[in-house]
């Protein structure tokens, strides 16, 4: 009976008119989490309040309606602190934006310099010495966590560089993760001189 | 001139001052900030920049934020409230969390104010500005390569979901690419796309590019595009016209990059501390302002 109330709040509070609302776009910036049941969301709720994360109980859209009538909306661009909060605690599908592209953007692009290799994923950049493997520069992003992430990985060598996926929050930290990754491989393999 | 946004230091509360140099540190009242890359390069450019044309030091409205939000939130709520009584005559937003929500409401209390404030915003405040869709009451936006192909693309949000075919690694799109966000009604009056050209546009066309001297390595450095945004925040609070700021703005990070004599590990602050030389050089030809 409870259940039924939260289920007909949230399709209250977002409804048609919400859904409206998403397909203009007054929603941009948000993203749904979407689950199997309902004891899941609350319990993912209840998680991401507790961290300060902004979250609210909705009706997905019937575009990413999979499983159960509730979902959580969130800030998307926190995906990747909201991902490392509920792994192992709450049993979820999966994170979708509610507008334009379904997927992170995977393009990963390697610049060359006499001693120093760049590489760039998306709106990030690392940049590591060729000879001792350290980490010398980070640079692009615009979420806070980057500057924070700076000061943790600068200096350090790629092989033992704390993951920013680790550490960081936002989307900014996922994409300079996928650059440590490369990074990293190129590293190993030797593919950077 | 009002510069807002996180610095990456937890536990640093809502500061409020204005800000001065002492060595190798910024100050505010009396909390030191090391200057790296984010808002805090793009507060000392912006600094030594007022101090070289003898303008009153930039005033900052500072939190402390790692990612979490919650001073990103604090910023935002403190400047949805205030502004109206800050009225500042430039207002340049910086590094934060990008929430779409907050970014309208804040617009909504600029809005009110009696006389709008110049508003300039790169980093996260522009991604928020251009998801909110409120970007075209801006002034200047300072974007790099892939965030010109975020402005470009009408449904992202943020840079890591910029559909394939708009991202770009390749400069000669630009042009196409700042057509398609002065179209989309994604980009602030005046653009400052920084690369390996630079490009200048105002209200859709483009004005200026800027490609000499070129020093490839300063894409390497952490905080680079950020001085960049210091030194256009001053020179609009000097009253340059706007593409002017832009135009000088690009030339003067590139002549400071070629006298510190960049390479990929060079740490902005180097590149910073050559700016009043090359103020000193160049800025009476660039600009006209001859003042010493």
């Amino acid at each position: 009976m409870v259940l039924n109330w939260i289920k007909k709040k949230a399709s209250t509070i977002v409804g048609d008119k919400d859904k409206n609302k998403s397909a203009k776009g007054a929603h941009k910036g948000t993203g749904i989490i979407t689950f199997n049941n309902v004891e899941e969301a609350m319990k993912a709720e209840k998680i991401l309040k507790k961290d300060g994360c902004y979250c609210k109980l909705v009706a997905p859209p019937p575009h990413l309606r999979k499983g159960c009538d509730l979902a959580l909306e969130i800030e998307l661009v926190e995906q990747p602190v909201i991902d490392r909060l509920l792994t192992d605690k709450v049993e979820y599908n999966g994170i979708h934006p509610l507008t334009g592209m379904k997927e992170l953007l995977e393009v990963v692009k390697v610049t060359y310099y006499e001693k120093h290799t760049m590489v760039k994923s998306a709106n990030m950049k690392l940049v590591f010495d060729n000879e001792s493997g350290i980490i010398v520069n980070i640079s692009g992003g615009g979420c806070p966590d980057i500057p924070y992430l700076y000061t943790k990985l600068v200096g350090c060598n790629v092989m033992d560089a704390p993951e920013p996926r680790d550490l960081g929050y936002t989307l900014c930290a996922l994409m300079l993760s996928r650059a440590q990754e490369e990074c990293l491989s190129l590293w190993k393999e030797g593919r950077f001189k | 001139m009002l510069i807002a946004g996180t610095v990456p230091q937890e536990d640093l509360p809502l500061i409020k001052g204005t800000v001065r140099r002492e060595g190798d540190v910024l100050k505010v009242n009396d909390y030191a900030l090391p200057c790296t890359q984010g808002t805090s390069a793009m507060v000392s450019a912006a600094l030594t920049t007022t101090s070289y044309l003898g303008l009153e030091p930039p005033r900052v409205l500072l939190v402390g934020d790692i990612g979490k939000g919650k001073g990103s939130r604090e910023l935002y709520q403190y400047l949805i409230d205030r502004i109206t009584d800050l009225s500042p005559r430039v207002l340049a937003l910086h590094y934060c969390l990008p929430i779409v929500r907050l970014m309208q409401k804040f617009y909504s209390s600029v809005e009110k104010c009696k006389k709008k404030p110049l508003l300039i915003a790169d980093a996260g405040s522009m991604y928020a500005a251009k998801a909110a869709g409120v970007a075209s009451g801006f002034d200047i936006f300072t974007p790099d390569l892939s965030e010109i192909s975020f402005l470009a693309d009408p449904e992202a949000v943020h840079p890591a979901y910029i559909s394939h075919h708009l991202f770009s690694n390749d400069s000669k799109r630009i042009p196409e690419l700042i057509k398609k966000a002065y179209s989309n009604k994604a980009a602030a009056k005046v653009l400052l796309v920084k690369g390996a050209v630079d490009y200048i546009a105002k209200s859709g066309e483009i004005i200026e590019t800027v490609e000499e001297p070129n020093i490839p390595e300063l894409e390497c450095i952490g905080g680079t595009g950020d001085t960049i945004t210091g030194i256009v925040t001053a020179l609009a609070y000097a009253e340059l016209e706007l593409e002017d700021a832009a135009i000088i703005s690009a030339k003067a990070n590139r002549v400071a990059g070629q006298m510190s004599k960049a390479t990929p590990a060079t740490k902005v602050g180097e590149v910073i501390d050559y700016l009043p030389s090359v103020f000193k050089e160049n800025i009476c030809q660039w600009s006209g302002v001859c003042i010493r």
